[in-house]
This record gives C-alpha cells, structure tokens and sequence, in this order.
C-alpha cells in the first residue's frame, strides 16, 4: 500500500475550503432529529424532583401521587450519605407519566418533608469553623505546590514593579440549548435502544447495559443530532440512569430530558476559582517573579486549572493549588477545562505590571512568550484591531471622554491530538454510492461534514456524493467528543478508510483501463490513468462492475496525519460609556493555528463560537447560589444571562496560514480560552478601571469610574 | 403548571363579575386576568400563581384600538400590543418616548405577544420573589430577602419594607406623559393618574404594586393632548442589548423655548418600588438651559432620598449618566 499523506493543503479542491454543512438545512428547517424530538409509541414522560436545600436529609412520601399510570422511582438511596444529600437540587426522586405535564403533576404530588442539614454553598462558608464535612477528606482537598516560596521572593524584591491581586471567575453553565437526557426503548426483553444526547454514543450502550441488566451488545445506542455538550455529556449521567430504572419499572419506553432548572443545578459547570496573585516586573517588561494561590471552585468536583505562569514564562514562579469543596453539583469538564481561568488571573496581572511600568501591553506580551508563534499572531491580531493607531497602548488619560475606547490582548493554547481509537468503513456500491460510517458524535462542530469531505476528497466525487453515517453505536469504534480530540482521532481514520477503498477500487478498475491499479487517479468523477487524462470512464461506469457486494475497507488512525500543539492570539476593542457604565465590545480579532484545516467555513464558525462563548462569560455569566438562604437565584435563562445577538461584536476570525503542517488538529478548545482577559485588559486601556472579578457588568465599571474620581 | 379553567367573556362587565371581590380569603376560587399572558404564563410555569381559573380578555372587543382623540392627545386599549406600539408612525412621531419605550421591551416575541395592560400590571422580576422556594414579603412570607441579601438589582428609592423594583418600561413613559388610567369593575369604571396606579410597599398591601382591586381591569390609558411643542425620550440601561429588565430607565419630557425649558416631566424606571416620578427635578429643570451645571444638579434632584443597599448604589450614578445623556438629547434635538 502506497504511503497516506494529507498531501499538500494547496492541491485540495474540496478540503481547506469553505464547505456547507451538510446537515445544515436539516437543522435550521428542524427536521434534523435530536433525542429531545424521540416520540415513541407508548412513550411516557419523565421529570426529576431535586432537593431545594445544598444538603437534607428527605422523607419521600410517595402516597398522595394519584396521576393515572404514573410510575414513581426514587433514585436516591444510592447516592444519599449517611441519609442526606450532599448538593444543592441533588434528585431524590423521579416519575414517569403520559404527558410530560402529567408527570410534572405527579412530580408536585410528591410530599417530601426535608430535614436541612448543615451546609456551604460559598468558600467561606466550607473553610469557617463550623462548615459541614462535605468531602470524605474534608473541605480542602487536592492540594498541591511548585516552586520554591524564598527563591521566588528574593526574585521578587529585585523587581522594578510589584503587584498584588486577587481574581475572582465565577461558575459557568454549560447552557446547552438540548438538555441533558436521554430516550429508552425498552419494555421488557433482552434488547433496547437508547437515543442519546451525548458526547460518547459508545459510551452509553455500556453504562444503560449496565442499568438495565443487559448485554453491552444488545444494547444500541443512537445519536443522531446533538445539541451541545462543551464537556457536560459523558456516559448515560444521572437522567440517563434514572430513565432506565423508570423504563425497567413500567415496561415502556421514556423519554427523560432534564427540565432547564435541573440542567442549571443538576448538570455540571466550569469550575469558578479565586487566584491571589504576586507578580514582579523588571523595566524592561520582563515577568521576573510570580506567586500564585489558586483556589478551584467546582461544588463538591474538583475543578480545573493548569496553573501559573500558564502559557507565559516568569523567571521563577511558585504556585500553591486547592479545590475547596461546596454543596452544589460537581463541575465537570468545560471546552478548555480550567484554561480560562488560568488565562484571566495571568493576563491580568502581566496587564496590571505593563501598566504600572508604563509598558505597551502587546511588545509586554512578546517579551515573556518564547514561542515565536505568539509573536506572529499577536502581530497580525494587533494589525487587524488597530492596535497601531490606537492612541493609548498603556494606560488611559485621566481624562475620559464620554464614550471611552480601549484594547485588550490575549492568548491561548491547546494540544488538540488525537489517538488510536477510531474504526471508519467506507462503501463504495455498484451504483456509484458512496457511504462512510463510523459510531462517532456531531457535537454541532461539523463531524458529519468532513466524513463526506474527506471521503470525497479521496474519490474525485462532490460531497454529496458520499453520504455520512455517524451517531450509532452499531457502527465502527469512536472516542469520546472531549478536549478537542475527535478530528485528530477521526479525521486520519477517515482518510486511511477512504484511501484503502479507493485503492481496492482502483484494483477492480484497472481492467477496464488496461491500466495498473497504481497508475490510476480519481477526480471529477472519473477515473482515468494519471499520465494520460483521456484514458478515463465516469465514477458511475467504473462502480457498475463491482457486484453486489462493491468495495468496502476499513480505516484505522494514522499517526501522522495528525498532530498537536496550537496556539491563538486574541484582541478585543470595547466601548466604555462612562456615565452610564454600559460595555460593548465593538470588534473581536481571534488567530488561531489550527494544523491542515479541514473544513475552513467550519473553522471560522468554532472561533467565532469559542469568541461567543468567552464574550458571554465576560460580560455576563455568573451561577449565583443565595449565601444566606443557599438558594438558587438565577437558574433560568431569564437570570442567567447569556449574550445575544444584539451583544455581538464585528468578528474577525482568523485561521494562521503560516502554520503548513499537512496534519490535523483539534483546536475548539483554544478559541475560547483568551477572550475574557481581552476584554478585562480592555477594560483598564479603555477607562482605567481594573475589573479583578468577573462578570464585567455595569455596576462594576461605574463603581470602579467612580473610585477612579 | 397547574390545571386551570379557561373562562372567556365576551364583554368587560362580564369578565369583572367573574373574579372575586376579595383574593385575600383563603381557599377561595383564584381568579387571574389573561392578556397576552407573558408575565402570568410565566408566573404560571413556575407555580408563583396557581389559579383555578383564568380569564382570557382577548375575546372582548373593542380593546385592542388606538384612538387619536381631538385634542392631539391618545387613547391606548389595554390588548394593544407592545410591537403596536412601537411600530406605529404615527406614535413615533407625537409620542416617541411610548414608542421607545414599547421598543425597549423584552424581546421581539414578546413584544408581538405582550400587551399594554400586561406591561402595567406586570409582577416584580426580583429573583427572590421568582424563586419558588424563597417565600418572601411578596408572596406573604415575612421578610425582603433582598434587603440584606443579593440586591444588586433591587430599589435605591421608595423601598420599605420591600425593595422590587417595578419592571415597567411603558409606565415611566406614560407617567411622564401625564397619563390616566381606566379601569372597570362591576360597579362601572373609574379613572385615576397612572402615576396615582402605582403604590409604594409602605403604603398598603406589600404583596401588591398598583392599586387595582381584586374585581377590577386595567381597561385603557389616556394621553391627554397638547404636547405638540414637547419633546420626549425614553433610556433605558440593561445589560443585555435584548431580553433584559432595565437597570436604570429615564422618561424625560421637556418643552423647550429657544433653548430653555419651560416644562419637564420626568420619571425614573429600574430604581425604586414604583416608576419613580421626579417633581423636584422637574421643578429644578423649569428656566434653565441645558448645560453640564443643569444636568448635574438635575441629577442631584432626582436622586435625593436615595439609599442604596449592599450592592446597589452604582444605580446612583448610573442614573444621573443617563438623565444626562437623556437631557443633552433632547436639548440638542
């Protein structure tokens, strides 16, 4: 078998372009199908009944449930401690009825009389005397330290500027617009198909055999449309099990999909944090000492944070790290877990250091980032958002006009690699069909697409001449949609199944070209021999002889055709009305490296998501838990604010070109991670108000103006 | 949400003699109005009300009209809907502060689907009040939670013992068009100022905003005319661009001869427990001309008796910003 490469970006006709997605017009006509649409005959509804208290010890009273056919299962003894719930809006029983609103009725005609256990919903209340033991190790757990605490002070003393700060991110919701849940058809028997809103259609069959007392391999598992995960949906979770147990119970299929409070509370988020930060700084830009104490917030999870000095080199550096643990729900992984966090309290202060030196914030930046990469993409980020014409490049004049423009950088990095993990099979029918499948997920990042693309590319066919099959679990081995993986691990699979089909393909054609197999070449929709064009036959002619059973192959990852290591630089230009407080960020510039771009039109859309998202977390998104009462405040769309289109900045979203590697790379990750330090520096260079605390509403800025004087 | 009758007359006699005289009987049948239904699905889903019945007033005709009057003044049936509002040129252009207003409204769906009626009578949006669990002052517990809690969005001015704010965008306006309110109950119909419509937490039932009583319906709302020589504008600052309550909103009204303000209305939205209406301010503004020292002291004047909570005092500047903004507007319109 002849070598796979890539091949050069520059000889693709159908790959490194803008392509359509091609389930695109299913999803904005909505006749794509996501698990949340399943309608099964004899379907019941279920709902979950969470407790309203961060820990309690429920008596569940199911007695006065008088729903016709409704079925009551209480998933909660097993996940109860000592009798008590140990996280805010934890389920501690679960129905199934007719109608959806029927369940929610028989949800309500469960009597529950709760016994409030002692609790702590905020860092201080789980670090005061009297906090609950809300971890078996206690409230401090996972505690870690690098670096060497003297040598970094006596660093510190030497530096020419020293600053001193604390940065506050709270917790974000995933907020995927399909909640968590999932639909099983079982009723009884040895088989049952589970329809699945997740990140793992692999995954699933495994855990639901596991639940509803089956063998993994009668168990199928559907995906056909997902609506989001960002690191939520792994495994069948919580809904998925306690759909099956209903299912078990009533012997008829249930469509389980966690109402939108339970998807707030009861689903995971990005962990918050706390970071005190010192930072030294020699005249010349160059970070010369950094002390950090992180503290991660992820409810009774662990967190995320890959530490200081992140992406960025300091001359000596000591990091002291803990997760304090609190009564609400776990955090769970979240597109970049822990980098935005990182990204902000860094940022921030290498931000704060440039201003108090009088330093340009982008030639600060270049100076303590040895990756040449950085430079180049700063560079044309600066060039794109008009960094060289923008009057201030340290710190804003005490005198602010009315509207008040500022410029903020940051920057990002990911791995995006992949592994050996994915099986594809491509079909080539005797008609002139083409299919590819394999068990893998489309998380809305386009997967489906390049299956058709690359395939395609491989057989000189248009896209839609290769049908793409993914999201069933009867269909070649995928991983996981997690960390950016699932192109580097996919995407070689792909080419290495097409390239093989092809070739097989191309051993069954050559006959009919008096030609050798390795002598031949797909394009157009022919075949013809290389050297001589006009030795061809159309696709159609070419797949008539191959009988009933066609040409089929199976592809296996390849390691070079992937790799890892990215990066990304952004820039943020805000507007700062400075007597009303009110933000707009006008226009964002993102440039990310991104390996050999499969699908260019796809690429700007996950910068352009990863930009949304981080703006929205700046500007916005805050879980707020009641200190006080421990009760949830905003676990509706309505309170939990989520940018708009109307707070949309112009994009500039920018795939670096002078990265040539001909491998693929997972790079959603990365975009997200920077935007929120941006738009924080952005902040200062506009008005000179330091927002050390996100979200950056309006309040804070007008404050922060008014401390300013 | 809970089950609930639909009832449906066909008159608004007979959609007054349907709800009780009285709702703070317990265990009586409970009755609420039905219009375009944004606040009360709303309160509905989330089980803040559970009526038996609801009364649907989209069947009654004659409450969804726009009525120029002689006097250039404007009469607005309370089904009229929000996007009415907005779209309508001929309000645009008399009455810009309505239209900017009806604009500044939630979001397209639901100005399509929110009334006039709806919007004045809507119920706080204060989290605590929202959280079915937290059985505040509001809903007959016995404490603002917001008092000494999560306040950022609560009242500066008019708070005791409750601190909600009142969400309206359309009442600023229309208080500062010296509207009148018209609502109709089995004894016939009785009209107030809409300014009088509003009552603050100290001065009755906390658990209600407006003085309409339980058998009663806002039925519409009167602009008087003469306002030709008036100019007007509604600001509203929220943090969204769309879909979001106002944290500071300003209705300003000014008639101005050659530069100099000769009358001012001015009424405050997003920071007191009732569109907020500012007659010193007023006063202050009436002879001068619009310049920084006007802007500031009118802001001063607005802003008297402010207290601010815990976390809530940025709605102080923020609304002298605003009212600046708003003056200079007008002054330079």
């Amino acid at each position: 078998m002849a070598e796979i490469k890539w091949g050069k970006r520059e000889d693709h006709t159908l790959l490194n372009t803008d392509i359509l997605r091609i389930d695109g017009p299913d999803k904005v006509s909505g006749r794509a199908k996501y698990s949340h649409d399943v309608r099964l005959p004899g379907m019941l509804y279920g709902r979950v009944l969470g407790c309203p208290f961060p820990s309690a010890k429920p008596k569940v009273d199911i007695s006065g449930v008088d729903v016709e056919g409704a079925f009551v299962a209480m998933p909660i003894e097993d996940a109860l401690r000592d009798g008590a719930t140990t996280w805010l809006w934890q389920p501690i029983a679960a129905v199934a009825a007719e109608t959806p609103e029927l369940a929610e009725d028989a949800l309500r005609q469960i009597r529950v009389e709760y016994e409030e256990q002692k609790w702590a919903v905020t860092p201080d209340q789980a670090l005061g005397d009297d906090a609950p033991r809300i971890g078996r190790d206690g409230n401090v757990v996972r505690p870690s330290e690098r670096g060497d605490l003297d040598e970094t002070e006596v660093e510190m003393d030497e530096c020419d500027a020293v600053v001193e700060a604390e940065y506050t991110i709270p917790i974000q919701h995933h907020a995927c617009l399909e909640t968590h849940g999932v639909v099983v058809d079982y009723s009884g028997g040895d088989e049952a198909t589970v329809y699945a809103s997740t990140q793992f259609t692999h995954g699933v069959s495994g855990d639901a055999a596991r639940e509803l007392g089956l063998e993994r391999a009668n168990v199928v598992t559907l995906v056909e449309h997902m609506g989001g995960g960002f690191g939520a949906k792994f495994g069948l979770d919580l809904p998925g099990m306690i759909a099956c147990r209903l299912a078990k119970e009533s012997k008829r299929p249930v469509h389980l999909m966690l109402d939108r409070r339970s998807e707030f509370l009861a689903a995971g988020n990005r962990s918050g944090g706390i970071t005190k930060m010192t930072g030294g700084m020699m005249k010349d830009g160059t970070l010369r000492a950094l002390v950090s104490d992180i503290t991660r917030l992820g409810g009774v999870g662990m967190g995320a944070n890959p530490g200081q000095p992140y992406i960025y080199s300091a001359g000596t550096s000591y990091t002291t790290a803990k997760s304090v643990l609190t009564n609400t729900d776990s955090s769970r992984a979240m597109r970049a877990p822990g980098h935005p966090q990182a990204s902000f309290a860094i940022e921030s202060i290498i931000d704060e250091l440039a201003a108090e030196l009088g330093l340009d914030q982008l030639e600060v930046r270049k100076k303590n980032l040895a990756d040449e990469v950085y430079h180049r993409q700063l560079d044309r980020a600066a060039k794109e958002i008009g960094w060289h014409d923008h009057a201030n490049k340290a710190r804003p004049a005490a005198e602010l006009p009315d509207v008040a423009t500022g410029i903020g950088f940051g920057v990002a990095t990911w791995g995006g690699g992949g592994r050996k993990v994915c099986q594809v099979d491509v079909k080539i029918e005797n008609d002139g069909s083409v299919v590819a499948s394999v068990g893998s997920q489309d998380l809305g990042t386009g997967t489906r697409t390049y299956l058709a693309a690359i395939v395609a590319e491989e057989l000189g066919l248009t896209i839609d001449q290769v049908s793409a099959r993914i999201g069933d679990s009867r269909f070649g081995n995928a991983n996981a949609s997690g960390g950016s993986t699932t192109t580097p691990s996919l995407a070689p699979s792909i080419k290495v199944a097409a390239h093989k089909a092809r070739e097989a393909f191309f051993e069954r054609v050559a006959p009919l070209l008096e030609a050798q197999p390795a002598e031949l070449k797909a394009k157009d929709g022919k075949v013809f021999v290389a050297a001589e064009p006009d030795r061809s036959i159309p696709w159609a002619s070419a797949c008539a002889g191959l009988g009933e059973a066609g040409v089929e192959a199976r592809g296996e990852w390849q390691q070079d055709l992937q790799a890892r290591g990215i990066h990304g630089a952004q820039a943020a230009k805000v507007e700062v009305d400075t007597l009303t407080g009110e933000l707009r960020v006008v226009k964002f510039v993102a440039v990310h490296d991104v390996g050999l771009p499969l699908n260019r039109l796809a690429l700007r859309s996950q910068i352009n998501g990863g930009v949304i998202e981080a703006l929205s977390y700046a500007l916005f998104e805050e879980r707020i838990i009641e200190p006080w009462l421990g009760a949830p405040l905003n676990a509706s769309f309505e309170e939990y604010k989520l940018a708009g289109s109307m707070d949309m900045p112009e994009f500039v979203s920018i795939i670096d070109d002078d990265d040539d590697r001909e491998a693929v790379i997972g790079m959603a990750e990365a975009t997200i991670i920077p935007g929120q330090s941006a738009i924080a520096n952005a902040i200062f260079n506009a008005c000179g108000v330091r927002l050390r605390d996100m979200p950056f509403t309006r309040d804070k800025i007008l404050m922060g103006l008014a401390s300013r004087g | 949400m809970k089950q609930f009758e639909m009832l449906l007359p066909g008159s608004v006699d007979e959609a007054a003699k349907s709800l009780p005289t009285d709702d703070s009987f317990e265990g009586r049948r409970k009755v609420k109005v039905y219009a375009g239904g944004q606040d009360l699905l709303g309160e509905m889903k989330e089980h803040l009300e559970e009526p038996d019945a609801v009364v649907n007033l989209k069947g009654i005709e004659g409450l969804d009209r726009i009525v120029p009057l002689g006097d250039g003044g404007l009469e607005v049936g309370a089904l009229v809907t929000l996007r009415a509002l907005e779209r309508e040129p001929w309000i645009q252009e008399r009455f810009p502060m309505l239209a900017e207003a009806a604009a500044a409204v939630g979001s397209p769906q639901i100005r399509a689907a929110g009334t006039v009626g709806g919007n004045l009578c809507q119920r706080p949006r204060c989290w605590y009040y929202r959280n079915e669990h937290t059985v505040c002052l509001k809903k007959g517990g016995d404490e603002c939670f917001s008092f000494e809690g999560m306040n950022k969005y609560n009242a500066v001015l008019g708070g005791g013992p409750s601190y909600i704010v009142h969400p309206s965008d359309l009442a600023p306006a229309l208080i500062s068009y010296d509207a009148e309110v018209t609502l109709a109950g089995p004894g016939g119909e009785r009209t107030l100022s809409l300014d009088e419509f509003y009552m603050l937490p100290s001065e009755g039932d906390v658990t209600k905003e407006t003085r309409l009583a339980p058998n009663e319906i806002l039925t519409r709302i009167r602009i008087p005319g003469g306002r030709q020589a008036w100019r007007s504008t509604y600001m509203k600052v929220r943090e969204r661009g769309a879909f979001d309550f106002a944290l500071s909103a300003v209705a300003l009204a000014l008639r101005l001869e050659d530069g100099t303000v000769r009358e001012a209305r001015l009424t405050l939205g997003g920071v007191a427990t009732k569109p907020w209406r500012c007659p010193r301010a007023e006063k202050l503004l009436v002879g001068k001309r619009i310049d920084d020292a006007t802007c500031r002291a009118a802001g001063q004047e607005a802003m008297r008796g402010a207290e601010p909570l815990d976390h809530n005092e940025y709605k102080i500047p923020m609304t002298q910003g605003l009212l600046t903004k708003a003056l200079r507007k007008l002054g330079n319109a």
